[in-house]
């Protein structure tokens, strides 16, 4: 209960930062993803199911204030937030290749199902122009945000874990 | 935790449910605007004071950033803007002179309905949208101010979108630099209607797009002041949206497409005013 919180926490302190004082910090009109970098951390560490949820949630945040279609971004974070959770059995404490991999590869990923969804249905068909002044700058200024950033999740996170272990063993022990 | 109390559901299975319930939410949603509404009333308390807090703080950072600059830079440039001064205040006793011409001139012709009549509201922006995908923003007020969906949103001397949802405390705006975002727009000089289209290409530049310009006098300039439209189902008329830019010949020879420069500064919106007037009551009553 306590982890999701956090969890919880973690994603509006974010939502609320990439909303607000990352519009300042953009460099060429580009904003990090912030959101992405904690469902695909989150998704890495703790596996397939947390992922999702992580994702599903952050998702629903950007639908509530900035979708047009409900539900759309919380489908595109869920399957992100999932598929790093595919390689949570590779996760090593303090490697940060991995997930530095999975976030560029998740914000392309990201990228393209917004482009294919809203933008070549309706005709805007330059996919070079795209991947060039919009997806290309963004999964940039995502990895260098993620140096910083997936240190921070990390230590939340084993932070939780430590607690959770600790008060598990409290359990075993008093049974 | 939970795996004790579901001990059959694997995350696969948490993924095809969550999955139909946020297809759920699309189709829905696509169905109907009211659905999302009460989450977004929650939200709005949850969310919006925070934004508007921590924007306080973003904006300051800016300002602070400007200040450093060279003493010796401001102390010439202040000598520059008095200078500067002197010629503007000549200049603007023959601007208010033509003004007054102007207002004999629109009160004998009746067109008096510019934008400064419309009853507006000023609010604060204080997000803009998380990702790069799209230019809408949200604003401080709400539909306890007296907002509603429709609304026109001008600022900085131009149009800058209208609003697309509303909580009672927030609006959400869409800009006109906004890809998805088109206007109907007519050239002041001959009141010829054409469309103009957000588009995130050209947004780096500054620029909108616009085609089916019908040119027949092939008056249109480069220059140009373009406004929106009376044909508009959204926009009220007669708001300043930019100048054109740039402008060609389509290949049907018919048209004519290019691109303009909007007035207003999307770079950095900070205040903008709210028209709580909607083109459809305007033509009902």
């Amino acid at each position: 209960m306590k982890r999701k919180l956090i969890v919880f926490l973690m994603i509006w302190v974010l939502f609320i930062l990439q909303s607000t004082i990352f519009q300042f910090l953009e460099i060429a009109s580009t904003t990090p993803n912030l959101l992405l970098i904690l469902t695909v951390s989150l998704g890495f560490m703790r596996g397939k199911r947390e992922g999702l949820f992580t994702g599903f949630v952050s998702g629903l945040m950007i639908d509530l204030f900035y979708g047009t279609v409900f539900g759309f971004y919380a489908l595109i974070y869920m399957y992100i937030g999932f598929l790093s959770g595919c390689f949570c059995n590779v996760f090593f404490d303090e490697d940060i290749k991995v997930p530095l991999i999975l976030v560029t590869v998740g914000d392309f990923l990201y990228g393209i199902v917004i482009y294919l969804s809203r933008f070549f249905l309706r005709g805007r068909v330059d996919f070079i122009g795209y991947v060039r002044s919009v997806i290309m700058p963004e999964i940039v200024y995502t990895v260098i945000v993620t140096l910083i950033l997936y240190r921070l999740i990390y230590l939340i996170n084993r932070r939780i874990s430590e607690k959770e272990k600790g008060s598990a063993k409290n359990l075993w022990l008093k049974n | 935790m939970k795996k004790n109390r579901f001990p059959k559901l694997k995350s696969k299975h948490y993924l095809v449910i969550m999955t139909i319930i946020a297809l759920g939410f699309i189709i829905t949603s696509l169905a109907s605007d009211k659905v999302a509404y009460p989450i977004r009333a929650v939200a709005g308390y949850i969310i919006t004071p925070f934004q508007n807090g921590i924007n306080d703080i973003g904006n300051f950072l800016t300002d602070t950033a400007a200040g450093w600059q060279d003493v010796r830079e401001l102390a010439a440039e202040n000598k520059e803007l008095k200078q500067q001064i002197d010629t503007l205040t000549e200049q603007n006793n023959q601007l208010l002179q033509a003004q007054k011409e102007l207002a004999r001139l629109e009160e004998l012709y009746r067109l008096d309905e510019a934008y400064s009549d419309y009853p507006k509201v000023a609010a604060q922006v204080i997000s803009k949208d998380p990702g790069n995908w799209y230019s809408t923003f949200v604003i401080d007020k709400g539909t306890a101010d007296g907002i509603s969906v429709d609304m026109n949103v001008i600022g900085q001397g131009g149009l800058i979108g209208i609003v697309t949802e509303t909580g009672s405390n927030w609006a959400q705006v869409r800009s006109i630099i906004d890809d998805e975002s088109n206007v109907s727009v007519m050239l002041s000089k001959s009141s010829e209607t054409f469309m103009i289209s957000g588009s995130l290409l050209e947004k780096n530049n500054g620029r909108l797009n616009f085609f089916q310009l019908n040119d027949t006098d092939e008056t249109a300039r480069a220059g140009d002041a373009v406004v929106t439209s009376h044909i508009s189902s959204k926009f009220l008329p007669g708001i300043l949206v930019g100048y054109i830019s740039d402008i060609s010949l389509d290949a049907n020879k018919l048209t004519k497409s290019g691109t303009l420069v909007p007035v207003a500064d999307f770079t950095d919106l900070r205040e903008v005013l709210v028209i709580t007037e909607l083109k459809q009551t305007k033509e009902n009553s």
